[in-house]
């Protein structure tokens, strides 16, 4: 029972609560991730990985959609946790997409935000709440995130 | 008592008891699966090669058996 303390689901971000502070930086400018500068926005925080296959499948769907509603208010922050985030530079140079990409090599966001699997999609509406897990990803998924996404924006400021 | 032979045996077995537990108590999370998706981590790393092997070996070797092969040793199945 000791050793359960240094698993990492120990603190697990649910429906409805805040999005948790959690250590990762953006390149080019140096910067660390800072959530609370979304306020106001819909935000699809995205975990991802070049080793997980559907996480790249899914982003030229995830770029599409930015690029379609980032008017509106929504933004989508990816989340790189590979452990060399060198392998996600070198694929965004071949692949760039036009979200926010923050580096998280030692894996402290995805161990508060319990991540149950690759890739998973946080929903966060305009008062920074977590309001839908989406885990996974598969063409037949993009309906039902776009529908969240609309559903988000369409609430009140 | 400390020194005594059923006192080391206990202490060795605690151990024992707690370096297993050490390999049980987590498991890999998501996130740290980088390492365990790299090719050269699958049990069979190149499935085609193998399955080209295994079919020239059952197709030679039919007669023996046991590894479930078929073909009567043409190489044409």
């Amino acid at each position: 029972m000791f050793f359960l303390l240094f698993c990492p689901s120990i603190s697990a971000v649910q429906v409805g609560e805040t999005v948790p502070v959690c250590n990762a930086e953006f390149k080019a400018p140096v910067q660390k991730l800072d959530l609370t500068k979304y306020r106001n926005k819909v935000l699809f925080v995205d975990f991802w990985a070049t080793w997980c296959p559907p996480c790249k499948q899914s982003m030229p769907f995830l770029n599409a959609l930015r690029n379609e509603l980032n008017e509106k208010g929504f933004e989508i922050i990816a989340i790189n946790v590979d452990e060399d985030s060198q392998d996600a530079v070198e694929f965004l140079q071949q692949f760039p997409v036009d979200y926010p990409v923050a580096y998280d090599s030692l894996g402290d966001c995805p161990a508060k935000y319990d991540v149950k699997a690759m890739p998973s999609s946080y929903f966060i509406d305009r008062q920074g709440k977590v309001r839908y897990v989406h885990l996974g990803f598969r063409r037949a998924d993009e309906v039902e995130i776009r529908t969240r996404v609309l559903s988000l924006l369409e609430e009140k400021k | 008592m400390p020194g005594s032979i059923v006192y080391k045996k206990s202490y060795s077995f605690l151990l024992v008891i707690i370096a297993l537990s050490t390999q049980t108590a987590c498991s890999v999370a998501p996130w740290e699966r980088g390492n365990l998706a790299k090719k050269q981590m699958l049990i069979d790393p190149n499935p085609n090669r193998s399955a080209l092997r295994k079919h020239v070996f059952d197709s030679k070797e039919s007669s023996q058996g046991g590894i479930g092969g078929s073909g009567g040793g043409c190489g044409c199945n």
